[in-house]
């Protein structure tokens, strides 16, 4: 791994590099090509003016005031002196100070660019030539080699631009290496102690809101998540230890008794059947977890449809309406219209229904209960469902949607004690929670769900509900922060 | 009828075979995929029991779309350990026809079974359902027993024309659920009992001959034959 990040941070630095000498190469190109024309073009151009010149005095002095002006002009021993030439009509030196007219150059007028031998040594030059009335050649030129220290200047300086860079990149290169470096060996420390079991590391992210810092804080996020599902696992088994045991036992002791025994068969196939209520038992419970954990990885939110809240509870109503009337209950449900929220038809339904199945369990017989659905002045939709029986203490409230809690009030009655624990469940799915408030007398169930399908990482608290019932929010919020979790649960309380 | 059983727990296919040839059915066994596929593909069944986890790395999803791109549209039931509501979604959409969860009771799985046995061999097109002197006519949405006009609810008249429509078989409270009021979950109080009890009221009161019966440890049966026990 760490040759990797190091080959990958000098790969980096290499290309950087070698980008920057290709853009060096792309600015110098053209800017040598115009230099060159400019120059040369200029050369000709000068070359050509003092050909004009000489010509001229040609003209005006003859032969004899040409040889003299170049004789003075040589005399005078310019530094870079041109090459100059008069020969006369049999080719021979008149005046120069070349000795004779250079091998290979033409005589016709024109302007070239040759290598002539001047003073024994090959030497690239421009000439510039003219024809003289009279059969009289000039040769015009200039030593190219003069320029020469120049180019060489250009080149220099163009290598030591990409030393620089050269220098600038690997500087570079090393520099960001040991910082990425540096970042993401304490990224693979963090995960590597979450590895190795302890799921309460963080990685730090400095709040500088760069590339690393946006992915350190999603692998939190992701981190969270992980958290809470691990935590539901270990929820759901030490659930099942608690309260499977009890149904399991009964079992055991209960086949156990019969092998010992040995009853009649009548009885014996009384004891088989009540056995098997018993697994049943055993198996609602073990769905009834399952369900739960399987709402509390979040994954349900990705069957989100527009649903009715109105008209699902009015159906839910309508299941038990017969099973009320036995119990001479009146259950009512108030029509409000629709109330249209996105959510877990299956889900909402049966959270409902186990709202339904409680207050029915606790209402008065020939009291009432009653179901109401309806949108909330802060958006939230409520799902309440009121009776008016005995209702529970203010530290009940906090405690009956725990996983497998059972009042003093139910024992005796038939249940499993997660009925309120998947209502807090599903509500906590939905953006919103569970509230238990007074009735006077009785007890209000309000499951506050967010009409919107709820956002996927921050858990939501309807205002509303803070502000109305404070000291049942607390008990209610989850005990691990910022994420999807359902209920608080204290199996092991119970 | 003559089912084929796809299963490999050898105590679960015996209890279930056993089940079914006492039930009066035939039932043939395959306790791997690839004998699942040749035997449900050569033979002409009823009802194909599925089990979803098979040994040999063979979804018994896969061979449920095996057989439906084949053309075959025997009717299948899923039968599976796995018990998520995606997962129902998901074997249903493979091209099951229905899905029940292990554990399962052996009562549920017969009237199941038998539930889809009729609906491939029935037509929906009928207008009147009759059992005995009770008749059902779904266009006026109208219920008579012999003159008597039965006065319905909208979910009684469901749930009565379900039930006539699987007249002398064992229907069982979870398909019930189901298919009337389209609940998949388990209500924690035996709510569709007091339904039936309610209907049973509306349609066999003051009659000699009572049409809707209990069946014990199943569920309910609608049958004209007070000796038909399913």
């Amino acid at each position: 791994m760490n040759r990797m990040i190091q080959s990958s941070a000098f790969t980096l630095a290499f290309g950087y590099v070698a980008l920057g000498i290709g853009a060096l190469i792309l600015f110098a190109a053209p800017l040598w090509y115009a230099w060159q024309v400019t120059i040369q073009d200029g050369r000709v151009e000068l070359l050509q003016a003092d050909t004009q010149r000489l010509v001229e005095v040609f003209r005006r002095d003859g032969p004899e005031g040409l040889r003299a002006f170049i004789d003075t002009r040589v005399g005078l021993q310019i530094a870079g002196e041109r090459i100059l030439l008069l020969t006369d009509p049999s080719q021979r030196r008149l005046a120069g100070n070349v000795p004779d007219w250079p091998r290979g150059v033409p005589l016709s007028p024109g302007t070239s660019t040759s290598t002539i031998d001047l003073a024994g040594q090959p030497t690239e030059a421009v000439l510039v030539r003219a024809s003289l009335s009279g059969g009289y050649n000039l040769l015009v030129g200039r030593d190219m080699a003069r320029f020469a220290p120049l180019e060489r200047r250009f080149w220099y300086g163009l290598a030591g631009a990409v030393a620089i860079l050269c220098i600038v990149g690997v500087l570079g290169g090393v520099l960001i290496r040991r910082t990425l470096l540096f970042r993401i060996n304490s990224i693979r420390r963090t995960v590597l102690a979450i590895m190795q079991g302890d799921l309460s590391h963080r990685l730090p992210s400095p709040q500088s809101g760069d590339e690393l810092d946006t992915l350190s804080r999603t692998i939190n996020g992701m981190l969270d998540q992980i958290e809470q599902l691990f935590h539901g696992i270990r929820d759901v088994s030490n659930a099942i230890a608690h309260d499977l045991r009890t149904p399991l036992a009964e079992l055991r002791s209960r086949l156990e008794e019969l092998a010992l025994t040995r009853p009649s068969p009548q009885e014996t196939f009384a004891e088989i059947d009540a056995a098997v209520a018993d697994v049943d038992r055993v198996i609602r419970i073990f769905n009834a977890l399952l369900r739960l954990a399987e709402i509390d990885t979040g994954m349900r939110r990705s069957g989100f449809v527009q649903v009715n809240a109105a008209e699902l509870a009015a159906q839910a109503v309508e299941l038990y309406v017969p099973a009320a009337e036995l119990k001479g209950i009146s259950l009512s449900c108030r029509d409000t219209g629709p109330i249209p929220v996105m959510g877990d038809p299956l889900l909402l339904a049966q959270a409902v229904s186990n709202l339904i199945d409680n207050a029915l369990k606790y209402a008065r017989d020939d009291g009432s209960v009653s179901v109401e659905v309806q949108r909330r002045p802060e958006g939230a939709v409520e799902i309440a469902v009121a009776d008016d029986g005995p209702g529970i203490s203010d530290a009940e409230k906090l405690k009956a949607p725990e996983r497998f809690y059972r009042g003093d009030t139910s024992r005796g009655t038939p249940g499993v004690g997660l009925g309120l624990s998947l209502v807090a469940a599903v509500a906590k799915l939905h953006g919103g929670q569970l509230v238990l408030a007074d009735n006077h007398p009785g007890l209000r169930a309000q499951m506050l769900i967010e009409p919107q399908a709820a956002r996927p990482w921050r858990e939501q608290s309807p205002s509303g509900a803070l502000t109305a019932v404070p000291e049942l929010v607390d008990g209610l919020e989850a005990p691990r922060v910022g994420g999807l979790a359902a209920v608080k649960s204290h199996p092991l309380s119970g | 009828m003559k089912l084929l059983l796809v299963e490999d727990n050898e105590r679960v296919s015996q209890f279930v075979v056993k089940g079914l040839k006492e039930a009066g059915h035939t039932a043939d066994h395959a306790d791997n995929g690839r004998d699942g596929l040749f035997l449900a593909a050569s033979e002409p069944y009823d009802v194909i029991i599925m089990d979803r986890m098979l040994p040999g790395h063979i979804d018994g999803l896969a061979i449920i779309e095996a057989l439906r791109k084949a053309g075959n549209r025997t009717p299948i039931l899923i039968l599976s350990a796995l018990s998520d509501v995606d997962e129902r979604i998901r074997g249903l959409k493979s091209g099951g026809d229905d899905y029940l969860t292990k554990p399962f009771a052996f009562g549920e799985l017969l009237a199941r079974l038998d539930a889809l046995a009729r609906r491939a061999q029935g037509n929906s097109t009928e207008t009147t359902l009759d059992v005995g002197d009770l008749r059902m006519d779904l266009l006026s949405r109208k219920a008579m027993r012999g003159e008597r006009v039965i006065t319905l609810q909208p979910r009684e008249f469901k749930l009565l024309e379900y039930l006539m429509r699987h007249a002398g078989q064992v229907v069982t409270r979870t398909m019930l659920l189901e298919n009337v009021w389209d609940y998949h979950f388990d209500p924690q109080t035996n709510v569709v009992d007091v339904h039936i009890s309610k209907l049973r009221q509306k349609i066999d009161s003051d009659c000699e001959r009572p049409l809707l019966r209990t069946v014990r440890n199943a569920g309910y049966m609608l049958s004209a034959n007070a000796d038909n026990s399913g």
